[in-house]
């Protein structure tokens, strides 16, 4: 028994979470509706703030189940990064919840369980281990973007994102297939390995790494990979939207970087300069399309397209070392806070008969909701890049390594999309302190909890803007295990 | 009485004094005593530090450093010298002025908010004048804008939301080029490990930049600055922010945030980048020629009179940068002086024409006239102004003018040479008064309408924002020596800098 329990021990955050959203489920059958309202987030919240402190107990770096499963100061950060961001999914949620009639014990449950998905692709140091974690993570996602079962939108999304979700899969596995047939292993050493020593140049190899290159972007949200995004963000309950921006993005740039930066370190040169024009491509396409955007909710989800796009570009610069690998995380870490906060700041917006605000209807928001609006603001200019929000530190972390890499046109892309970002950012601030409330504008949704979860997301994106050592340097250690093996 | 941290303390003050105006948020009354005792503060705070510092003296003064970002060899880094020194001190009276005048009721709607912006701008723009590591300039630089965009798109005018989206977004994309610029320094200035971002290390290190390299380097620093300044042909947000801001706004856009372009061509792209200098030099001068003549003769088409003081703008920084680029002590003297009296002059003109504004609720000047007649003491204030912006001797316009063009008379590394530009800058001079006495007369005399015969002159709060102004319009303009002993030691030290590669200079 105690042999079972220590081979366990390594993963205890993900058991935890595990068990959490298995307790969550039981709960839920047990209690009335009335009481699972708020019980149901707060046993989430200290299920996963336990998870969180259960960190250090699990013994140190190494590799574990027979080499499926490798735990490293990579694996702890990105740790990190989707427990934060599954308390703020949780937090934001209650009223929603309430006032859609969405069943909280499944809503719940389903971010733990996508949580834990996405925690095993950060661990996993196999293809298989990555497959599994990559399916534990989306399918629960398809399962929450079609919460809402009597809406057509949220149909529509939750149909687009399980139908392109399933192929971008069918992709990956393919392109796992081959890269096992032209390498005959899984696992990412043997895999970098053997293309180390057969080289990129062969038929075979080429197909693998485009279909693994595609089926990630897919996941990713690269361009031209990237048009279920705006309808599967747009129909999906709105808690949920801000989960699904955030989480599968970071865990696939997790998988990115386990498989494809430190998998193929040795060839990076040869496939930095797909993923340098796939980033450029990516933030301009974003940028451009989100524009044209009327609806706020549509705004943001073309602009997390083009987010991609700069942490891509971070990526592609993988030649420049640790740095790059470093502002990938940072960007991440970053992102996380600033658009989950800017999704969640759309519940304010949420009555009956709207989807989703429209610019109108954010008209004096500011003096409707001077915190909220205020919040809002600061996720809009941490999202643009001005100082001094953590937007603005990631920027300059990620164009270090770009410029240093020798990518002078890219660095140029990143500063001109930043500029064409403002414009559509700064509307809404526009929007929400430039023009008065006209009249017939519905009043604003409102609940403590979810002002306190904003504010205390507002306040971290401006102490990691003033203060961002800590997290850069927590940054570079993550980034250190990539480059060793 | 000397003070410890004294530059911190001065980025600190405007912060703190964030605290009491949100408890009294509600409370318009209280707000107002919170921000004009908080820039007061600020004020006597920049004062104390002007007498800290030695003149004389070409370094670095009151220079506080601590690690910021280690890995990256980003540091906390400030300190004054004699560029620098009258800067602050210029804001925080400007910012003060501001304040005041806003405070007796040119602002009713949300004055909590406003008075926060401008406190955060104050932040901004005193770190600009004060930061030595680029990653703090820009954080400065950029920390100046959101607070205006707000402030002219929540207050200003009637097409308040298309100018103060123009303004940040010409103003974003310079700096976002310049953030690019910025690590291309970073990643030259050393190897791994060595890197940094703060100037004197930076001087130190400069002979790593390649002329291929500053060339490019330069004109994305250059570009950030000149659309700040802003030089012809970038400067068409300015006469539209100009127009739409309210009259605080307009003080500290023009007063203040101009400046940052001229400052940061002095304190950072000359000094670091000798061979782009050389090598942009000469479109520099002609564009600034350009902007002399072309925003003159602008201004005398002008119907709106915010519009004609801002087109204005546009010829008197051409001076400055005009003044920089001929690389000479006196030229460069020259610029620095006509920053200060811009800031001081433009400042109080807009702010005329705003208390005028406020009265009248006309800027177009062919509905105004005969005002003399009812405002003497409006005229008398208004009068020197327009005399001291259109370079008369005696007032501060002459003395800064009076410099750039000797220095570039002197000036010959140009195409034509100094003798062709400085009479051509110098027909902007005739053309000043031309444009400043003609508006002066269509709004000050003629017939008074008799709309305008019961409004009231001068109240005593705004005398209290004029006089200050006045002191130092007159007190610069008959002994400039003063400045000119503060500015000269460190202006050449930059030009030396500037135009001798080789030249290496210790920091204190």
């Amino acid at each position: 028994m105690t042999a079972f329990v220590d081979t366990l021990t390594p993963v205890l955050p993900e058991v935890i979470v595990t068990i959490t959203a298995c307790i969550v489920l039981v709960v839920d059958g047990l209690l009335p509706r009335g009481q699972s309202r708020l019980v149901l987030p707060a046993m989430t919240v200290v299920g996963l703030a336990l998870a969180f402190l259960s960190g250090p107990l699990a013994p140190p770096s190494g590799q574990y189940f027979g080499g499926f499963v490798q735990i490293d100061t990579f694996t702890t950060f990105f740790r990190a990064v989707f427990i934060v961001l599954a308390v703020f999914a949780t937090l934001v949620a209650p009223s929603y919840l309430d006032r859609r009639g969405i069943p909280p014990g499944e809503y719940y449950a389903t971010i733990c369980f996508s949580t834990v998905g996405a925690m095993t692709i950060a661990l996993s140091t196999d293809l298989i281990t990555l497959f599994v974690g990559l399916e534990l993570m989306t399918i629960p996602i398809y399962v929450l973007a079609g919460m809402q079962r009597r809406d057509r939108f949220a149909n529509e999304a939750a149909l687009k994102y399980f139908l392109l979700g399933a192929f971008s899969s069918a992709l990956l596995v393919y392109g796992f297939a081959w890269l096992y047939g032209v390498t005959g292993s899984t696992r990412y050493i043997d895999v970098a390995t053997e293309l180390q020593r057969i080289g990129l140049a062969n038929g075979p190899t080429i197909v693998a790494l485009a279909l693994v290159t595609v089926g990630l972007g897919f996941k990713a949200a690269v361009v031209p990979f990237h048009q279920w995004t705006p309808d599967a963000y747009d129909g999906a309950p709105t808690p949920a939207t801000a989960f699904m921006s955030v989480g599968p993005k970071a865990a696939a740039f997790a998988a990115i970087l386990r498989v494809l930066v430190s998998g193929l370190a040795p060839l990076q040169v040869d496939w930095s300069t797909v993923f340098a024009v796939l980033a450029a491509v990516t933030m301009t396409g974003g940028n451009i399309v989100a524009l044209a955007q009327t609806n706020t909710k549509r705004m943001l989800a073309y602009s997390s397209i083009a987010h991609t796009g700069y942490i891509l570009a971070a990526v592609a610069a993988s030649a420049a070392g640790p740095s790059a690998t470093a502002a990938v995380l940072f960007y991440v870490f970053a992102y996380g806070v600033m658009n989950l906060g800017a999704f969640a700041c759309l519940l304010y917006f949420d009555i009956e008969g709207s989807r989703g605000a429209t610019l109108e209807e954010l008209n004096g928001f500011a003096r409707r909701q001077p915190l909220g609006a205020f919040a809002f603001a600061i996720f809009l200019f941490s999202l643009t890049g001005i100082p001094p929000t953590v937007g603005f530190v990631a920027k300059f972390l990620v164009i270090q390594p770009v410029l240093d890499a020798g990518y002078a046109w890219l660095a140029v892309f990143i500063a001109l999309n930043a500029v064409l970002a403002a414009f559509y950012y700064l509307r809404v601030v526009v929007h929400m302190y430039m023009y008065d409330p006209e009249t017939g504008v519905p009043m604003v949704a409102s609940t403590r909890l979810l002002s306190a979860a904003l504010g205390l997301s507002a306040v971290a994106t401006i102490v990691l803007g003033v203060l961002p050592n800590s997290l850069y340097e927590w940054a570079l250690q993550a980034a250190n295990p990539l480059l060793r093996q | 009485m000397t003070i410890d941290h004294i530059l911190t303390l001065l980025l600190a003050v405007p912060a703190v004094g964030l605290l009491p105006l949100y408890v009294f948020r509600n409370d318009p009354r209280s707000v107002k005593q919170v921000a004009v005792v908080t820039t007061l503060f600020e004020l006597v705070l920049s004062l104390v530090m002007l007498v800290q510092f030695h003149p004389g003296e070409a370094g670095f003064q009151l220079v506080e450093q601590a690690d910021w970002l280690p890995s990256l060899g980003i540091r906390y880094l400030v300190g004054v010298d004699g560029i620098s020194v009258l800067l602050v001190p210029m804001t925080t009276l400007l910012t003060f002025i501001s304040v005041l005048y806003s405070s007796g009721g040119a602002i009713k709607d949300r004055i909590a908010s406003f008075m926060a912006a401008f406190l955060v701008l104050e932040i901004g723009m005193v770190g600009v004048f004060v930061s030595l590591d680029l990653f703090l300039f820009y954080v400065m630089f950029e920390l100046m804008l959101v607070p205006m965009y707000l402030i002219i798109g929540i207050w200003g005018g009637p097409r308040r939301i298309y100018s103060t989206l123009k303004f940040v977004i010409f103003t974003l994309a310079g700096s976002l080029l310049m953030l690019v610029a910025i690590v291309a320094v970073w990643l030259a200035s050393g190897d791994e490990g060595s890197r940094t971002l703060s100037l004197p290390e930076l001087l130190a290190s400069r002979s790593r930049f390649s002329a291929d390299f500053q060339f490019w380097v330069f004109l994305a620093f250059g570009l950030a600055f000149a659309i700040k300044l802003p030089m012809v042909p970038f400067h068409t947000w300015l006469p539209d922010a100009h127009v739409e801001a309210p009259t605080a706004g307009s003080i500290i856009l023009a007063g203040v945030l101009l400046k940052a372009g001229g400052y940061g061509f002095l304190r950072f792209a000359l000094p670091l980048f000798p061979v782009g200098t050389q090598l942009w030099l000469p479109v520099i001068i002609v564009l600034s020629v350009i902007a002399i003549l072309y925003g003159a003769a602008v201004s005398t088409v002008q119907k709106d009179l915010k519009k004609l003081v801002a087109y204005s703008s546009v010829a008197h920084m051409g001076f400055v940068t005009l003044g920089i680029f001929v690389l000479n002590s006196q030229g460069g003297v020259g610029a620095v002086l006509q920053m200060l009296n811009h800031g001081f002059v433009t400042g109080a003109l807009f702010l005329f024409v705003g208390i005028q504004y406020e009265r009248t609720h006309r800027r177009l000047i062919a509905d105004l006239g005969g005002l003399a007649n009812r405002w003497p003491l409006y005229t008398t204030f208004f009068g020197i102004f327009v005399l001291a912006s259109l370079g008369l001797p005696g007032l501060n316009g002459f003395v800064g003018e009076f410099l750039v063009l000797l220095g570039t008379f002197k000036f010959s590394g140009v195409p034509l040479g100094g003798l062709f530009w400085g009479p051509v800058a110098a027909l902007g001079v005739i053309l000043a008064a031309v444009y400043l006495l003609w508006m002066f007369q269509r709004v000050m005399y003629g017939p008074v309408r008799d709309a305008y015969r019961a409004l009231p002159d001068l109240s005593p709060i705004e005398v209290a924002c004029a006089v200050p102004l006045l002191v130092l319009t007159v007190l610069l303009g008959v002994f400039p020596q003063a400045a000119i002993a503060i500015i000269e030691p460190s202006l050449q030290q930059v030009l030396r800098l500037a135009t001798d590669p080789g030249f290496q200079v210790a920091f204190k």
